[in-house]
């Protein structure tokens, strides 16, 4: 098992009084797995992705990812273990607007203190492998919506994560656009066996998961 | 991931080019003036340390009060150092050195003028280890008539002939000097100015045991690790010893009485506080001395304007930190560590400082010959590079990178990556408030300057139209005239009145401003010792030609044949000799060796300012004794035509000397050129200083205004005019100029009024010198402010809403 919630909240206090943005949330993700949180706005969906991403906490509950218990751990071991299993992707893409393509998709390998030779190496695999090689000396803003998240994508898929969390990956961008980004999530899913848990709106992009989860109010509603 | 910083940081750079000009040129500017004032300041430090003894050196001075007149010489006794070196075990050795006043050194029937020229007992080079380069390096007076001159000095002589065995003639003495060993010459920062040194018993006085007269420079070679104060201690019971009987002799009291109304002692100074912490009669002192003060006070500026630049950056990199936040958010969803980020904000600084620095050293290279000239230094750039000071520069870089990126960085990496990411940090709160704290610590610290500068300034007028009691303007002083000989110059002042543009002509070689005779002597009334006054040697055209006011008796003739121990006296004298009743026809004595001249007072002068505005007027005595130069005194004429006719009227009656003249008003001015020369550097520094704050309130408003862009684009939509947004805008600053000014002005009243303290005649510090420095900083931080949000305030609504 990847990770598991148990009854976990996570509330903002507002005027006295609470608003719950997760309400008792259990749920467990195997190795593997496809997933697509559907619900409407204000549903939870992208604070159920932080959390799991480890990007924001809660108040009550328990998270264990890959067997280790993340609510008890200290900001630097848990960035740590982020770092080192989870990749992200946004609705916004949020590539770095100074740096190139090549340099976005390196970013990740900096940090992880990965030598030099092997980056290059890494980086231009990922490039091969997505087509962009021609593109890897522009910068974002000298791209399209569904190229930037392609560049979004191979960003995180660099440090060859387990688990992807993408929040609404397709929300900027058209139909045909966001087939093609579908298709290869399916495809790394696949092929490359990594986990992707997907928040989405559209039940035709949320169709291409194995499993789909619909939130309401902080609340599975139905698996 | 060095390199990547450092491209990040370079594209940062290159992409908010606004914000770095503002960072950078303000750094630079920071950053030179402090680099500029510490060489400065270093150098004044320096001065003699660079002697192998210099820790062990003191200089013997003297300090008292005699009949409310303040006595601080530098010089002292002539048996003074041979006594403490007998009688004081910690004194090692003791040397002595005095000065040849006006000496003229001949060589080949070419006479030199404008030496300076000491009498120096044999050890004088075992004390202070000056190299030698030429010549009997290990005894060089042990030939009586021997003589020791620096290079160049000896270059002027012989030209590029061998100096050693030279020999020159001093008309003074009786005998020609031969040129026994040649100095490297001396290094600018010691205060032993001098280039020609001969033996001290050439100079009749130095061998003298009268402990009452002075005239001598004694240095003291201590022990070490000596407390001076513990040699000190022992001062007064040697002057008792050896003074006591002198004193009976001299004044007619025992030493005790004397003491117990005057309080005179010796005191030792340590050699290297000489430089800075001087306050003697100049004409004791060897050479020109620095003040403390002043490195005190450049030092302050210095580190304040770089202050100043350093909060440039911090309040530019944290205000402007909600643009990065989106950056630092995504960075730490891909994995950076806060350290990692930390040293790519520090990076940042790294570079911005960097290039500052190279546009400060530049800078510096362009201005030093001004800064040179303005602080009378001789610096130059090229003797300053060296592995040392390039090291130390890089010191000063990092430190101040970190200094000013510190912060800011902290501040950034510690964003939640969640929040930074959805640019939900805002600009406001606990931040903002350190941001508006910086703000007004540095107008205070302008608007502290500006003050200053309008002070010093009004101080500065004030003395130049203070009313003097002697007429300064159109006086020329031709002092170099008494070189032709008394009876000629007495011949030329005859045909100089023959000019219908020469009102008068006086024959004297003292003057209120610039070169002068000094004369001081002491006063006895009934037999009892006064104090000292002043003595001024002129003829009866004097008080015509300074325009003097006598108010009382009458003034010297010619015709009379016996002025010679007549006395016009100021009122100063009158009052301390107790004479304001009926003072014509009063006498008294000034000491004089071997018996006391007695003079009578024949008229009164109102007191006028014959020294300068630093002093109180002291009493001062005209006596009948014409000799010197001369004093012209032209009409409302072209000076030129009076001087051409001066000069050419010379010619006839010294063929070797050259014309030279001065005039009296410059000569006035040149008396404050220090305080004149503070006032300058303040005011440019002030300017400076000023400068690089509105630097960083301009990068704040710009700041501000792109922040507020939305709601000044509502608000024009609900109809605010242009004036309605400025005012918005530039609300939040002027608060903090206020606030500014209610720090800055107790603190400048304070101080400023510690600097009048040393002007005895001062303007009074009032409101309008305060108003005038607060409206002059509302209105640079105005203009400032105004530049950019009117700007704003004019841009079409339309754009700034449409952005959402």
């Amino acid at each position: 098992m990847l990770l598991s919630l148990d009854h976990i909240y996570k509330w903002v206090t507002t005027g006295g009084r609470r608003t719950f943005l997760l309400n008792d949330l259990s749920l467990k993700v195997e190795e593997g797995e496809f997933i697509s949180i559907m619900g409407p706005s204000g549903s939870g969906k992208s604070t159920l992705l932080n959390v799991i991403g480890m990007l924001d906490g809660f108040q009550e509950g328990a998270y264990k990812f890959m067997d280790e218990t993340i609510h008890h751990m200290k900001e630097k071991h848990r960035s740590k273990l982020y770092k080192e299993y989870i990749g992200f992707v946004f609705q916004q893409y949020h590539l770095i607007d100074e740096l190139t393509v090549y340099e976005n998709i390196e970013t990740p390998l900096l940090y992880k203190k990965v030598k030099s030779s092997e980056r290059k190496a890494l980086v231009g695999d990922m490039l091969d492998r997505f087509n962009i090689v021609g593109k890897q000396d522009l910068f974002p803003n000298q791209l399209s919506g569904g190229q930037q998240q392609l560049i979004g994508i191979a960003r995180a898929l660099i440090s060859k994560p387990k688990l992807i969390l993408a929040d609404e990956p397709t929300g900027n961008l058209n139909s045909k656009q966001s087939d093609e980004i579908m298709q290869l999530f399916k495809q790394l899913n696949e092929e490359d066996g990594v986990t992707i848990i997907q928040a989405t709106h559209a039940e035709s992009n949320a169709a291409y998961a194995s499993r789909i989860i619909n939130l309401l109010d902080g609340s599975i509603t139905k698996t | 991931m060095f390199k990547n910083h450092i491209k990040i940081a370079w594209r940062n750079l290159l992409k908010n080019k606004s914000s770095f000009f503002l960072n950078c040129g303000g750094l630079a500017i920071g950053m030179a003036s402090c680099i500029l004032i510490a060489i400065y300041v270093w150098d004044e430090l320096s001065y003699d340390r660079f002697y192998d003894n210099a820790d062990n050196i003191a200089r013997v001075v003297l300090r008292g009060n005699v009949n409310g007149e303040e006595l601080k010489e530098a010089v002292v006794a002539a048996p003074i150092a041979k006594t403490f070196k007998e009688d004081l075990p910690q004194v090692k050795d003791a040397t002595r050195l005095s000065k040849v006043y006006n000496p003229v050194i001949r060589y080949n029937n070419t006479s030199f003028e404008n030496i300076k020229a000491a009498y120096v007992d044999p050890n004088f080079f075992d004390v202070f280890d000056l190299k030698f380069l030429k010549g009997d390096t290990k005894s060089p007076f042990e030939n009586p008539n021997s003589v020791v001159l620096t290079s160049s000095e000896a270059k002027k002589y012989f030209g590029n002939e061998n100096p050693i065995g030279k020999r020159i003639t001093i008309p003074e003495l009786e005998v020609d000097l031969e040129v026994t060993a040649i100095l490297q010459d001396m290094p600018h920062n010691t205060h032993l100015q001098m280039d020609v040194f001969i033996p001290m018993h050439h100079n009749e006085r130095a061998n003298s045991n009268l402990w009452v007269t002075s005239g001598f420079a004694t240095y003291l070679l201590l022990e070490p690790e000596i407390q001076l104060s513990a040699v000190e201690n022992q001062i007064p019971a040697l002057m008792k010893k050896y003074m006591g009987e002198q004193v009976q002799q001299a004044i007619g009291i025992s030493y005790e009485e004397f003491q117990k109304n005057n309080n005179i002692g010796l005191f030792l100074q340590p050699l290297t506080a000489i430089h800075l912490h001087s306050d003697f009669a100049p004409n004791t002192e060897i050479s020109a001395s620095g003040d403390i003060k002043y490195v005190y006070i450049f030092s302050a500026i210095a580190i304040f304007m770089l202050l100043i630049a350093c909060i440039n950056f911090m309040n530019l990199a944290t205000a402007t930190a909600t643009k990065r936040s989106r950056e630092v958010g995504i960075r730490k969803v891909l994995g950076s560590a806060k350290k990692q980020l930390i040293t790519q904000f520090l990076t940042e600084s790294f570079m911005t400082t960097l290039f500052a620095i190279l546009l400060a050293v530049g800078l510096i290279a362009l201005v030093l010959p001004y800064f040179n000239s303005l602080a009378e230094k001789e610096l130059k750039l090229l003797n300053l590079v060296s592995l040392k000071s390039v090291l130390l520069l890089l010191c000063f870089v990092v430190l101040v990178s970190l200094f000013s990126g510190a912060y800011p960085a902290f501040v950034l990496s510690s964003f939640k990556p969640l929040l930074a990411i959805k640019n939900k940090i805002s600009a406001s709160g606990k931040r903002n408030n350190l941001r508006s704290g910086m703000v007004v610590f540095q107008f205070v610290i302008s608007a502290s300057l500006i003050l200053a500068t309008i002070v010093v300034d009004k101080q500065m007028q004030f003395i130049q139209h203070k009313k003097l009691g002697y007429d300064k303007e159109q006086v020329i002083v031709l002092r170099d005239a008494y070189k032709m000989g008394s009876t000629k110059v007495q011949s030329y002042k005859k045909e100089l009145l023959k000019n219908p543009n020469i009102a008068s002509v006086s024959q004297s070689a003292y003057v209120p401003a610039g070169e002068t005779d000094d004369h001081l002597r002491g006063i006895f009334k009934n037999n009892e010792y006064l104090r000292k006054f002043f003595f001024y040697d002129v003829d009866e055209d004097y008080i015509a030609t300074l325009g003097l006011e006598l108010i009382e008796g009458r003034n010297f003739s010619s015709e009379l044949k016996n002025e010679a121990n007549k006395a016009i006296i100021n009122e100063e004298a009158a009052k301390i000799l107790d004479l304001s009743d009926h003072p014509i026809g009063k006498t008294f004595k000034r000491a004089a060796d071997p018996e006391n001249e007695e003079f009578t007072v024949i008229g009164v002068i109102k007191n006028f300012h014959f020294k300068s505005l630093h002093h109180e007027i002291d009493p001062l005595v005209l006596a009948y004794n014409p000799y010197g130069g001369l004093i012209l005194k032209t009409k409302n004429a072209n000076i030129a035509t009076v001087l051409n006719f001066a000069e050419d009227k010379w010619s006839n009656f010294n063929e070797n000397e050259d014309f030279s003249y001065s005039f009296l008003d410059e000569a006035f001015s040149q008396t404050y050129s220090k305080e004149q020369q503070m006032g300058t550097i303040l005011s440019i520094f002030t300017l400076l200083t000023i400068f690089v704050a509105c630097l960083g309130l301009f990068g704040l408003i710009t700041f501000a205004t792109e922040q507020r862009f939305k709601e000044i684009g509502i608000r024009k939509v609900l109809g605010a005019n242009v004036s309605e947004i400025v005012g918005m805008l530039a609300k939040d600053f002027i608060k903090l100029i206020f606030i500014a000014f209610l720090i800055a002005f107790p603190m400048g009243y304070y101080f400023m009024h510690q600097w009048l303290q040393d002007f005895a005649y001062r303007i009074n510090l009032n409101v309008w010198q305060f108003l005038m420095a607060a409206i002059i900083t509302l209105a640079i931080a105005l203009i400032t402010i105004s530049f950019k949000s009117i700007k704003a305030a004019l841009r079409n609504p339309v754009k700034s809403l449409r952005t959402e």
